[in-house]
């Protein structure tokens, strides 16, 4: 067991992490942030996305121990009235709703990058996550309606 | 490339929305969408639970053996293990009751005597942590005889060895009584539709058209994997499981455990998608039994991997025909329909009858006969999927109308369009057509990808074609509902209802009928999470049955609850009864037009805040059972479903691969009490049913599924969306829906597949009659036809 750290969503938090321990445990069960979830294990579907740093992390296949120090973003972190949030909730981009903080951090780490996406931009840099409801055209349009509103106050 | 989402011809609001302007028919947002996008809703994962040991699950590496002997001293030797339990401790400890299933008594939780797939449960670690449970039982050791393995339905029909030694029906079902007891087969079940004389017409048609169909098995892979806690508290046991089916849990658990209704409580979350993947007995007999044999709180986790075989959607062959006459109009239709339900019947008797009532198709024909088999096999049990099992029979009829029009020589739309049922035509399974728009939704669909318009069709390697394909269902029944509002004295309410809310919005629109009724902001409307010691008994979530029977439960109690407010306003005031109304704000005098607010009221009544007035309404169907001879009823459903897909694509003549221009769903509703929430519904299902199109299949090898994780199974994802989606409702309202309504929860899946090899076939002019159109079947069925690549 090691004593490490992480700066989840801005607060520094202490946890205990063995070697095999992964980031997605040790964030929902010492940290608390259940927004990050288990779906496949094996990173092919994206419900357990985090950021780090800014890049997104399948935390299902991180180990905890890696990521000592690290500022790591959740989708539970975000505030309420962030423009991905809202523009989500705006369009109904949402369906049971268990995978959609993968692809509100996915669409975060996109705009970060290229605030001005092509609708082809968004759907390379979504592809890896799955919404087994399918509520894609949803989603695209919460991330260009938020990309819109972004670029106007920036 | 994805499109954004067209509306079609669904209008901004509800029609009849100018005539019920306050909450049924409008767009509310889903209650719980910040808290579901910022991932703060928790699931059944997510929620406080006592400290509770992990169970690591023994699996069987053998399709079909006898357990010969188990040795779990490496297991019991690992630090941190608590116990190793086996079937045959489970069977000391509880008898033939531990043997469960919703139609037969066929699903140990823990194998005992001998193992029927690969992967069933043969012993649980119990350990302090899941890494270590999961370790250790690997160190389980099983000493098995191999028996004659069964690896399809011929073989099982064939009778090349017995999955089960003899059928042993639940409880649950009362009609399947007479099979108790049966040996030397492996079909549980058989339905029978016989209507008229069918080789007579078959004989007499001017064309037909026959296949020999398969749908293989699927999973429903919703994201959120499955969950059971239990524990013992005081004298109850209690669960908090990912199911969609409280109320049959409670039973199937008391049942095993030999305890009232009362000692057993079953608690769910909001599940994150199920689609049928958690109903019925999944994980909850075993956490139960394990709970209560060890007095020792458990939380068992499956793993994608485990999920992959805890059940599955019915691999079914079809082998149909159908004939038409020389004018165009359908008068045979046979189909011998086998289910494959894998070595447990789990609800498969029901899916074999609920669809073979429907595999004729939703269409004016006299002549009929469907033979629907259920067939044990050693595979993972077959259980409900979005459609019960109609999808796979869709697969059939709508590829042969399609070949029966092309062979007539008329448009496939134009052909089914003069042969589908209208209202109150009697189908061919006896009960007459109501609220079910089979026209409107083909017109819709047909609408919206300009089928009318001439198709250009680029020679080279793409190769454009148009399908469609039209879908019956019939609802569940008979069923059961019931609920329970709670008016509090400040004018909240809250809503006491068993239906699970997995996304289909259940915790949105229940709020709006109550809305609806009382006057109320449909915000000011909460609903409970199911629990079985608090919220009243419930069928199941299932079926898209909730809308109408949920539905029309809440809306008998909040018209209760307001004749109930009323009566206390009148009694407080001079007023008459007959002068008061509820309106928007509260109780109105309508003579002298003053409102008084319901928390005014209800704080009089009382004389103290706080208070809560209770209602209770129940809401059932009946149904008339079909003649166990020829399987037709005057009643044998409550309503049906009725929906139509029309795609349009490309066929890469180079790779086999399809490009999906447009899909356009419809489904008629009756009356959508949300439009958006409809929609989602719509465009859902047509996206799974796109995924059984192209992709979904689970794959066996010798009874091994090989396919079983997510970086081997695909899903449609972002990639594979059509340009082109547009989702349509249909409205023709139900006389006793509630405001109109009925489900609408499977409707747009069912057609799917049929729509795009229709589409193929017309780009290609090749029918395919195995699903997924995967690229390599494409290409395959392209070479044998001699189409020029």
């Amino acid at each position: 067991m090691s004593e490490i750290e992480y700066v989840v969503n801005g607060t520094r938090r202490a946890v205990r992490a063995g070697d095999d321990d992964l980031l997605l445990d040790v964030l929902r069960e010492q940290v608390g942030s259940t927004s990050a979830r288990e779906g496949c294990g094996v990173g092919a579907c994206g419900a357990c996305t985090v950021l780090v740093g800014g890049h997104s992390v399948s935390s299902c296949l991180a180990r905890a121990v890696r990521y000592d120090g690290a500022e790591i973003q959740t989708a539970d972190g975000l505030p309420p009235d962030h423009p991905i949030v809202a523009a989500f909730v705006q369009t109904g981009a949402m369906q049971c709703g268990y995978c959609i903080p993968g692809f509100v951090l996915m669409a975060d780490e996109l705009l970060r990058e290229n605030p001005r996406p092509t609708k082809e931009q968004i759907v390379a840099h979504l592809e890896g996550n799955i919404c087994r409801c399918g509520t894609y055209a949803e989603i695209i349009a919460a991330v260009e309606l938020a990309a819109e509103r972004m670029a106007a106050t920036r | 490339m994805t499109e954004l989402l067209d509306k079609g011809s669904a209008p901004a609001e509800s029609p009849a929305e100018a005539a019920m302007p306050f909450s049924v028919g409008r767009r509310e947002p889903r209650r719980d969408g910040e808290a579901k996008v910022r991932g703060t809703l928790s699931y059944v994962a997510d929620l406080p639970v006592p400290a509770a040991a992990a169970v690591g699950i023994t699996r069987s590496t053998r399709p079909h053996a006898r357990i010969v002997g188990i040795d779990a001293s490496a297991a019991l030797a690992v630090a941190g293990v608590e116990a190793v339990v086996t079937g045959a401790d489970l069977h000391a400890a509880l008898g033939d009751r531990m043997y469960t299933g919703p139609a037969f008594n066929d699903q140990p939780p823990l194998a005992v005597d001998k193992v029927r797939y690969v992967g069933e449960p043969v012993a649980a670690v119990v350990a302090l942590d899941v890494a270590t449970a999961r370790a250790a039982a690997d160190l389980v050791v099983v000493d098995y005889a191999e028996l004659e393995p069964v690896h399809d339905v011929q073989a099982a029909i064939d009778g090349v060895a017995y999955v089960h030694d003899e059928l042993r029906p639940s409880a649950v079902f009362g009609d399947l009584k007479h099979l108790a007891g049966i040996s030397g087969t492996n079909v549980n079940y058989e339905y029978n539709l016989v209507d008229g004389d069918v080789d007579k017409a078959m004989a007499g048609a001017a064309t037909t058209a026959q296949g020999d169909f398969w749908a293989p098995p699927t999973h429903h892979v919703p994201i959120e994997l499955p969950c059971t806690n239990a524990w013992i508290e005081g004298e109850t046991l209690v669960l908090l499981t990912t199911t969609q089916t409280p109320s049959y849990c409670r039973q199937a658990v008391a049942d095993m455990l030999d305890l009232p209704l009362n000692r057993v409580r079953v608690r769910t979350g909001p599940l994150g998608g199920s689609f049928g993947a958690k109903m019925y007995d999944r994980l909850e007999p075993l956490a139960a039994a394990l709970a209560w044999t060890l007095r020792r709180a458990v939380r068992i986790r499956a793993t994608r991997e485990e999920a992959f075989v805890l059940t599955s959607r019915h691999g079914v062959q079809v082998i149909s025909s159908m004939g038409a006459d020389a004018d165009g109009n359908i008068v045979a239709s046979r189909a011998d329909v086998r289910y494959e339900t894998g070595a447990f019947a789990d609800v498969g008797p029901r899916i074999t009858a609920k669809s073979g009532m429907v595999a004729a198709g939703p269409y004016r024909v006299h002549d009929v006969h469907v033979r629907s088999r259920c067939i044990y096999t050693n595979k993972p049990s077959a259980g409900p999927f979005r459609g019960f099992g109609v999808p796979q029979v869709t697969w059939s009829h709508e590829s042969l109308v399609d070949e029966l029009a092309r062979s007539h020589g008329e448009d496939p739309a134009a052909f089914r369009r003069r042969n589908l049922l209208r209202e109150g035509d009697i189908a061919p399974v006896g009960t007459p057509m109501h609220s079910a728009d089979f026209v409107g939704c083909l017109d819709a669909v047909t609408a919206a990808i300009g089928w009318d318009r001439p198709l250009e069709r680029p020679d080279g390697r793409y190769a454009r074609g148009r399908g469609v394909a039209v879908g019956v269902k019939a609802v569940l029944t008979p069923t059961i509902s019931n609920a329970v509002l709670q008016l509090n004295q400040d004018g909240s309410a809250t809503l006491l209802i068993s239906t699970v809310d997995m996304g289909q919005g259940s915790d949105t629109i229940m709020p709006q009928i109550v809305a609806e009724v009382l006057g109320l902001p449909a915000d000011a409307v909460r609903v409970v999470n199911a629990d079985t010691d608090v919220t009243p008994y419930d069928t199941i979530t299932a079926g898209s049955r909730s809308t109408y029977h949920t539905g029309n439960a809440v809306r008998l109690v909040a018209e209760k609850m307001r004749d109930r407010l009323l009566e206390l306003a009148a009694a407080q005031t001079s007023s008459g009864r007959n002068r008061l109304s509820l309106v928007p704000g509260g109780v109105q005098n309508g003579r002298t037009g003053e409102i008084t607010p319901i928390s005014d009221v209800l704080h009089r009544h009382f004389g103290a805040r706080g208070t809560t007035l209770t209602e209770q309404a129940n809401f059932g169907t009946a149904w008339e059972p079909y003649d166990k001879a020829t399987g037709r009823s005057e009643k044998v459903t409550e309503h049906w479903f009725a929906g139509a897909v029309a795609v349009q694509l490309l066929v890469d003549r180079a790779t086999g691969r399809l490009t999906i221009e447009h899909l356009a769903s419809a489904g008629d509703v009756g009356r959508a009490i949300n439009p958006t929430m409809v929609e989602q519904q719509l465009s859902g299902g047509a996206i799974m049913g796109l995924g059984h199109a192209v992709f979904d299949e689970m794959v066996f090898d010798q009874g091994q599924l090989v396919n079983g994780t997510l970086l081997d199974y695909q899903l449609p994802s972002v990639r594979d969306m059509p340009h082109e989606i547009t989702s349509v409702i249909v409205e023709s309202p139900h006389r006793t829906g509630p405001f109109g309504a009925k489900g609408v929860g499977e409707t747009t899946l069912i057609p799917v597949a049929p729509a795009v090899a229709n589409a193929v076939r017309d780009a290609v002019g090749v029918r395919i009659t195995r699903l997924p159109l995967t690229p390599e079947r494409v290409l395959d069925a392209m070479t044998e036809a001699g189409v020029d690549l």
